[in-house]
């Protein structure tokens, strides 16, 4: 008797009928369940794709001015496809495009209760000018400029701001996530 | 005509279910691996990857169906 039969002593009344040809089958089975899954992810490709990031340095549009209401807020992408950007609309009716990434270790900034939150630790930046009032941030958001043209449409025009680089008192609290910054 | 030994048989079924766990091994480590690439973009693995499971996938069913000899397991 084999050696795990005298360790496991469980007896199935249907263990003897499970062949090794229909553990074979199973095995394929699972098998062509995998080639199913790479067959979707190709066959997906182009919805999943989408519109091209855009990447170039032209104007970007980012709908109807109209379409976003105060305390509204709405993410894009700017310039390259890592570079995430949030649009908002202030409770006065201002337009205000920022970078997401805070200023403090990187994490994307949310727009909540008229701030820009950040959930890693708590930091929080004014919507006017993205400046830090909370927490370890010390430096402003990094803010894109708007245009909004006479057909209503509003685009995120120039350059996108250098990110700004991790701050000394970043790179002392956290020397590994401020490299990992430079890195990428 | 020669009939195999029992021995033999074994041996072929034995060869038979290791070749379909290898197989789907390796088609767990393909998918894991284009996916995480997928996830980072690189979608022009994608035909090659699922050319290549296609060819593993059809290899294990010929084994689950056509090898010979695979329910002569070995007797307990
Ligand atoms: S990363 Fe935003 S507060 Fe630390």
């Amino acid at each position: 008797m084999a050696f795990w039969r005298r360790s496991f002593p469980v007896d199935l009344a249907e263990e003897g009928r499970f062949s090794r040809r229909e553990f074979a089958r199973f095995l394929a089975l699972v098998s062509a369940g995998f080639t199913a899954g790479l067959g979707w992810l190709w066959w997906r490709k182009k919805p999943l794709d989408g519109p091209a990031p855009a990447t170039g340095s032209g104007p970007v549009p980012l709908g109807l001015a109209a379409d976003l209401k105060p305390g509204q807020s709405r993410l894009f992408t700017f310039r390259g496809p890592q570079d995430r950007c949030i649009l908002l609309r202030t409770p006065l009716g201002e337009l205000r495009a920022y970078r997401q990434a805070c200023t403090h270790l990187g994490c994307a900034v949310r727009f909540r209760n008229d701030e820009l939150v950040c959930p890693c630790h708590e930091g929080v930046f004014e919507i006017e000018h993205g400046f830090p009032i909370q927490g370890p941030p010390t430096r402003p958001l990094s803010r894109v400029a708007l245009e909004v043209r006479a057909d209503g449409t509003l685009w995120a025009v120039g350059d996108l701001p250098a990110p700004a680089g991790p701050s000394p008192r970043a790179s002392l609290a956290c020397p590994l996530q401020a490299r990992r910054e430079e890195v990428a | 005509m020669n009939r195999p030994s029992n021995a033999r048989r074994a041996l072929f079924s034995d060869a038979a279910l290791v070749l379909a766990l290898l197989i789907l091994g390796i088609q767990v480590y393909l998918f894991e691996t284009v996916l995480q690439a997928v996830l980072e973009g690189q979608r022009g693995l994608l035909p090659g990857a699922f050319i290549a499971s296609l060819a593993l996938t059809l290899v294990a069913l010929a084994v689950a169906f056509k090898a010979p000899h695979l329910d002569d397991g070995p007797r307990h």
